[in-house]
Formats: structure tokens, C-alpha cells, sequence
């Protein structure tokens, strides 16, 4: 396996999450989908991290899945506040802003 | 060897097509769930053990339990029945295809070769899969060697990341309450 194939194996993950980003109602499915755009960008942090003998890569791919908890909490608390309000989980029905 | 690298990869890929074309939400979070467990390998597989620790660790124990509880707490029969996807997933789905297509071509026939600079540990194996020398052993573990760099170079962001986790936490928990 060189290092292409693993490239094009996380931008297939890419464009499942962004697919599901794009297409899906639900929310929670909706931040999956980001789940797996952040799991393609781990995948090259590693990849290269390791062609380039440079643990920088790894470090990056710690912080990232720090940052994916945050969004985890984040986005779950927005999605807690919309179905109180909406009685719904998903996204379009929290279209007031649309003119 | 290489059927290995296929099969994993084919799982994670076979995972993450159930996430996004899964009916429920809670399928998606299992399949989620499980594909992060195959990302997991890889990260070992290719010579990231601390990496993969905190992968298993944080997203299998701990995101992941807490989408499954949003699919509990946010689940009702109409939401269930009702039309899972936008109107406008077909042309996503070509655009999608169309990305992929002429992007990956490019990403596939271009050059990842590491530029040239004085490597100091030449012997070590060059592009991770193909090595299959376990001759080698490095002196250091992979975590005593990303302590290093984490407490040493990125010791700012690791605090920053800190403050970053803590104000995510009070926020959401300010979000969900209710009176907001």
C-alpha cells in the first residue's frame, strides 16, 4: 500500500461525511458525518506522519480528536435546545431566518 | 500482508457508507461506532500506538456514548416515519461523485514523497505497510516519544486545548438546559 492509496482512502471518507453532511434531515447523522470528515483528516495526519518520520502528525491527530469532543459537546446541546423547542431532530425545521 | 490492508480498509468504507445511507440514527451511531474501532487499527497498524489508544479510549468510550444517548433523548415515532434526506440529495450525490472522481485522480497521481532532509533515522522503514522488517527497534515507545514533543513543543495548544475542552463542556451544558 503506498502512501496514494491512503490518501484516496481518506478523501473517500471525506466525501461520505461531506455526502451525509449535505443530504441527511437528521441532526445527530449530520454530526456523524462531520465525525467521519475528522476520521479522514486523522487518517492523513497519520499517514504522513509517518513517511516523514515526524511525530508532529500524531500530536495533531490528538488535538483533533480533542476538538471533535468539543463539537460532540457542543452540537448535542444545540440539538438538546432545538428539540425542546421544536419537538424535532431535524434540520430544517429551524428555518426562521428564511426570507 | 496486502489483503489485510484492503480488508481493513474495506471495513472502515463498508462502516462508513451504513453512517451516512442508514435509515436510523442509532444504526448510524453503531456503525460509526464500529468503523471508529477499524480506524483504530489502522492508526496501529501504521506505527501510531498512543494515537490509537486515545482513539478507542475517547471516541469509542466516550463521543460515541454520548451520541447514542442524543439518539435516546431526541428519538419519537413521527421522526422515525418521517423523509430521512433533503431534497436535494441527488444533486449533492453528483456533485459529490464528481468531486471524488476528479479530485481522487489527482490526489491519486501525485507525489507524497517526503522531501529529502538529512533524515536522521534513514534505516527506519520508509512508507508504513509495505515495512515489514521488524528488525529495527526503535530505542524510545511511540508515547514516551509523543510526550516529548506534546510537553516540549506544543505545550501552549495542549493548555490551550485544555480551556478549549472546558468551555465546550459549560457550554453545552448552558445550551441544553432549559430557559435558555
Amino acid at each position: 500500500m503506498g502512501t496514494s492509496a491512503f490518501v484516496l482512502f481518506g478523501f473517500l471518507l471525506f466525501c461520505l461525511g461531506l455526502f451525509g453532511v449535505l443530504s441527511r434531515r437528521n441532526i445527530i447523522v449530520v454530526l456523524l458525518s462531520i465525525e467521519l470528515i475528522f476520521a479522514a483528516a486523522g487518517i492523513n495526519f497519520i499517514v504522513f506522519s509517518g513517511i516523514w518520520h515526524n511525530l508532529t502528525g500524531q500530536v495533531f491527530t490528538i488535538f483533533l480528536i480533542a476538538v471533535a469532543a468539543g463539537e460532540a459537546a457542543i452540537g448535542l446541546g444545540l440539538l438538546i435546545a432545538l428539540y425542546r423547542i421544536k419537538h424535532s431532530a431535524n434540520i430544517d425545521v429551524a428555518n426562521e431566518l428564511k426570507g | 500482508m496486502m489483503v489485510l490492508w484492503i480488508l481493513l480498509i474495506a471495513f472502515i468504507s463498508i462502516c462508513a457508507i451504513g453512517v451516512v445511507f442508514s435509515k436510523s440514527p442509532i444504526t448510524s451511531a453503531v456503525s460509526l461506532l464500529v468503523g471508529f474501532i477499524g480506524v483504530a487499527v489502522l492508526y496501529l497498524a501504521l506505527n501510531a500506538e498512543f494515537v490509537a489508544a486515545v482513539q478507542v479510549l475517547v471516541y469509542a468510550g466516550g463521543i460515541m456514548v454520548l451520541y447514542i444517548m442524543g439518539v435516546m433523548m431526541t428519538d419519537n415515532q413521527a421522526l422515525r416515519l418521517a423523509r430521512q434526506t433533503h431534497f436535494q440529495t441527488l444533486p449533492v450525490l453528483g456533485l459529490v461523485l464528481v468531486l471524488f472522481v476528479w479530485m481522487g485522480y489527482r490526489l491519486y497521481h501525485s507525489s507524497y514523497e517526503p522531501v529529502p532532509v538529512s533524515p536522521p533515522a534513514a534505516a527506519a522503514p520508509a512508507v508504513p505497510g509495505t515495512s515489514a522488517a521488524p528488525a529495527k527497534v526503535p530505542e524510545e515507545s511511540n508515547t514516551k516519544r509523543i510526550a516529548m514533543v506534546m510537553y516540549s513543543d506544543y505545550l501552549y495548544p495542549f493548555e490551550a486545548a485544555s480551556v478549549l475542552l472546558l468551555v465546550a463542556v459549560l457550554g453545552g451544558v448552558f445550551l441544553a438546559k432549559k430557559e435558555v
